[in-house]
């Protein structure tokens, strides 16, 4: 801004200097007019002035001009309008211009060659030589006077000749009348005049002609319209050599009339010469003077174009400048308001709108930052949330799922949304697909709302089945009409897996209850009879005796050994958490079973640098011991039968355990039965109670460890069971069934 | 709409170079060349020099004017030259702009009487003043030829110092009018002034 007012300052000073300066030239032309002398002093300064003139308004045109050209190719708003304007501004003061500027020229060239037309000229020469031969008649008349005077003179002595001057004086007319002698020498004289005139010499041309024996005639003008006609002639016989008188000179004065029609015609024909000699240079000042006016005044009205141009649309620039501002997103731009007219009223209403865009603009932002807000608060309550939310449309198209939604399902879901559910790279993956099924289904159907509980088998037959409570919502139908809906599902598979626990827990304890009180009177009585009865009986009769009651004693003590694996997965006691060397621990285990069974090699991998768990040891003792016994009846027949049994140290998820790896080279899991061998009374043993692994489960959720299982890729089982090192990782620890989504999801 | 404004634009251009064309035809370097100068030939100031008579400054100037053929056709046809005399008398200062203490000038005019055919020479401030010559070598000669002219008396040079005396001729066209000359500014070359002959005034 402070720039473009100094421009404009300058400008306006550099237009002031020019016309103070184009001013001071007429006014010096003016004052140069009206006396020649000053003119001639004021000749340099005059064309100082007007080339400094024409100067400054080329080295402004041409200034305006550069910068209207870069501005034009530089694209610069409202450089084209101006251009254009500039241009038929010019054009409409060019051609008028040039027009009056031709026809002036022509005008000039005939109205200046009219002064001088050939009769004129032609005129004045015959009047001229009118003149003159009336004149030379009149002079001939005189010369003949003149000459019968000297031959009268010729006869006449010096006395004599005294006299008849005079005589002659009064009867000529003439003026004056001088003898010449010798030398040019006055002899005699009269004169009209007053007597002490003394006369001129005679003109050197007088004195040649009457020396040659000739009459001289001249006609001179001697101002005031008054012309002598001056007369010679020798004396004849009188030879130059000797005697006095010599020529006669008499003078006469052309009469009044005669001399005032002779001045009027040298004066005519003098001034007419001097206007004709004029006539060239006459034109070519006319044109000159007249191209000088023509290109000041065109440079000058081009220039004022030019900067009328500027001033005029500087609102427009602004305006453009200001809407391609706001095209841009700039509301905070305001036109400065120059004017109060049409054009000041447009740039007051431009930056009203932009003003109200600006609020209006602000008030959107606002709006988007609150709706912005709610979308974060929303996206953190669903990432918090524990049940899984995805928004669908029908054809499943994902538009909204949160993180817990692809833990329940075991897929990675944050790179589904603007996709279809179930057409991805991990479309087999985790419980998506028995997912997909369903809700397809369910959408087959027609209903929008709905909720149910779902078993769905993963697409890994290893992991067992999950059910989750899923509800879906129809949301409210957008603008586009697309139909879109909430589904909220949760996987509910470890809470029936509680209830079941706990049912079984309840039967375990009335089983043991109810069970185990008769067993040892049937076993108390079944030793009486063989006591009382065997040594009664003989051959046969003994012999089935002994066989009945062994055979009753023994599944009594079964059948007690069943009730105690009932009542050992139905006891909750509190836990004895110690500190101990789980190494020790196995060692001490894996002794024990190598006294066992010598055929069976245990190889045991223990990790060097294990830290001390802090545990209930018993009831670790009894997780290895299950593990044991289950690698131990599977490899029954399996020769070589290898038990490998590995400790180590694990950080997990940024928490420590303790691994212990359980595995062997037995026929291992059959796979129909591995998502269901943690559940009470399931085994494929012809004498397992099934409960074995239930307990290890149950052991290991109890002091928040996880546990895996499978078979190895090299064939055989592997449980993997993981115990958090300490107390505090344990009550920080994720909990078992967090830890197996993961382990599932992986 | 690109093909109109095409249209147009080659219209305009056609146009303008019409008009440029034709400025250029009419531009002053295309006009016919002017005659040559027709004061060609010598214009000094031969000799000058003053004396006193009488407490008066007293000046003679012997001064010869150009004479050609163009002349004396030019005076034939009836155009008057004027023959001026500049004099200018300063103190000499030595570190300041010298004083003028004198500047007068002599008018006379040449004209050629056709009726009489003589060459006129007079004084166009006294009208009854006038000589006439029958030849323009006789009429140049009277014109070049100033004698006692007073220029000061001896007490306007009373103050201590050198003075100088200067003397110029000039020739030009006569009996213009003012507004005339200021119209011919820019082209008559009927104008000629000899150098400046200078000399110190003896005292």
């Amino acid at each position: 801004m402070v720039a473009a007012a100094l421009s404009n300052r300058r400008n306006r000073i550099l237009i002031a200097i020019w016309i103070a300066v184009v001013v001071g030239a007429l006014f010096a032309l003016f004052l140069s007019a009206q006396n020649s002398e000053q003119f001639g002093r004021l000749q340099p300064w005059i064309l100082l002035a007007s080339a400094a003139a024409v100067l400054v308004i080329i080295g402004l045109l041409a200034r305006k001009i550069y910068q209207l050209v870069s501005a034009y190719r530089s694209g610069v708003p409202g450089s084209r309008l101006t251009s254009r304007t500039v241009l038929v501004f010019s054009a409409l003061v060019a051609l008028p211009l040039l027009t009056v500027y031709v026809f002036s020229l022509e005008f000039l060239n005939r109205g200046i060659d009219s002064w001088f037309r050939v009769e004129i000229k032609q005129g004045l020469n015959d009047a001229v030589v009118l003149s003159r031969s009336a004149l030379d008649l009149r002079m001939r008349e005189y010369g003949g006077r003149t000459e019968r005077f000297a031959v009268s003179l010729s006869n006449q002595s010096a006395g004599g000749a005294l006299f008849a001057l005079d005589e002659e004086l009064r009867s000529s007319g003439a003026s004056e009348i001088v003898l010449y002698g010798e030398y040019e020498r006055i002899v005699g004289a009269a004169s009209q005049e007053v007597a002490d005139a003394l006369p001129d010499r005679p003109p050197a041309d007088l004195v040649r002609t009457v020396s040659s024996g000739s009459t001289y005639l001249s006609l001179e003008p001697v101002g005031d319209s008054r012309y002598l006609i001056r007369t010679a002639a020798p004396i004849p016989g009188t030879p130059f050599s000797r005697g006095d008188a010599r020529f006669i000179v008499v003078v006469y004065e052309l009469p009044r009339q005669f001399a005032e029609l002779t001045d009027t015609v040298q004066r005519s024909y003098s001034q007419y010469g001097d206007l004709a000699a004029l006539r060239e240079p006459l034109k070519y000042s006319f044109r000159l003077t007249l191209t000088m006016v023509l290109l000041v005044t065109l440079l000058g009205a081009i220039y004022g174009a030019i900067y009328s141009a500027e001033i005029l649309f500087k609102p427009v620039q602004d305006l453009v400048a200001g809407t391609r501002a706001v095209a841009k997103g700039d509301f905070g731009m305001r036109v400065p308001l120059t004017s109060h007219d049409e054009m000041g009223f447009l740039v007051q209403s431009f930056n009203d709108m932009t003003k109200r865009l600006r609020r209006a603009r602000e008030e959107t932002e606002s709006s988007r930052a609150a709706v912005e807000r709610e979308r974060e608060w929303l996206a953190i309550i669903l990432a918090r949330l524990s049940a899984g939310v995805i928004t669908v449309d029908r054809d499943l198209l994902v538009q909204r799922v949160n993180e817990s939604a692809g833990s329940i399902l075991g897929v990675d879901l944050s790179s589904t949304v603007g996709r279809v559910l179930g057409l991805g790279s991990d479309a087999e993956t985790g419980l998506l697909p028995a997912f997909v099924a369903e809700l397809r289904s369910k959408f087959a159907t027609g209903r929008d709302e709905w909720r149910e509980q779902i078993e769905l088998q993963p697409a890994a037959s290893k992991t067992s089945s999950r059910v989750l409570v899923c509800a879906c919502v129809p949301l409210p139908k957008e603008e586009s009409g697309v139909e879109q809906f909430v589904i909220v599902f949760d996987d509910v598979t470890h809470l029936l897996q509680a209830q079941r626990d706990a049912a079984w827990g309840e039967v375990a304890r009335r089983l043991a209850h109810e069970i185990k009180n008769p067993l040892t009177p049937i076993q108390l009585s079944a030793e009486r009879l063989r006591r009382k009865l065997l040594p009664a009986l003989s051959g046969s009769d003994a012999d089935m005796v002994e066989r009945s009651t062994h055979t009753i004693v023994q599944q009594v003590e079964s059948m007690k050994q069943m009730v105690n694996d009932f009542s050992e997965y139905a006891r909750a006691p509190a836990m004895q958490v110690a500190t101990f060397d789980l190494n020790r621990l196995v060692t001490e285990v894996t002794d024990l079973y190598r006294s066992q069974d010598a055929s069976i090699e245990m190889v045991t991998y223990l990790g060097e640098t294990l830290l001390e768990i802090a545990a209930d040891r018993s009831r670790v003792r009894q997780v290895l011991n299950n593990l044991l016994a289950n690698a131990f009846e599977a490899l029954e027949g399996v020769r070589p039968a290898v038990i490998e049994i590995r400790t180590s140290a694990i950080t997990l998820e940024g928490h420590t355990f303790i691994e212990l790896d359980v595995a062997d080279n037995g026929p291992g899991f059959q796979s129909d039965m591995i998502g269901r061998v943690f559940n009470p009374y399931v085994t494929s043993k012809p004498r397992g109670t099934g409960l074995g692994l239930a307990i290890v489960k149950k052991i290991v959720e109890d002091h928040r460890g996880r546990i895996e299982l499978g078979n190895r890729p090299s064939g055989g089982a592997m449980v993997r069971v993981m115990f958090p090192v300490s107390e505090q990782e344990r009550a920080i620890a994720p909990g078992a069934e967090q830890g197996e989504r993961r382990r599932e999801r992986a | 709409m690109t093909t109109k404004d095409g249209k147009a634009r080659r219209l305009w251009v056609r146009i303008m170079t019409m008009v440029c064309l034709w400025l250029a035809g009419a531009m002053p370097w295309q006009w016919p060349e002017l005659r040559a100068d027709p004061l060609e030939g010598t214009l000094e100031v031969q000799s000058a020099f003053v004396n006193v008579v009488g407490g008066v400054y007293q000046l003679h100037v012997r001064t010869r004017y150009p004479s050609s053929d163009e002349t004396a056709s030019a005076l034939r046809d009836g155009v008057s030259l004027s023959y001026d005399v500049d004099v200018e008398v300063a103190r000499e200062r030595r570190f300041w702009a010298n004083e003028n203490i004198v500047t007068l000038q002599l008018k006379r005019e040449l004209s050629y009487h056709s009726v009489s055919e003589r060459y006129v020479v007079r004084d166009p401030l006294l009208d009854d003043e006038q000589k006439s010559y029958a030849t323009l070598d006789e009429a140049l000669a009277a014109l070049g030829s100033i004698e006692s002219w007073p220029i000061l008396v001896v007490l306007q040079v009373a103050e201590p110092g050198a003075y100088l005396v200067s003397v110029r001729a000039r020739v030009r066209r006569g009996r213009l009018t003012d507004a005339l000359r200021a119209l011919m500014f820019w082209s008559d070359d009927w104008q000629r002034e000899s150098e400046w002959y200078s000399w110190s005034l003896p005292r």
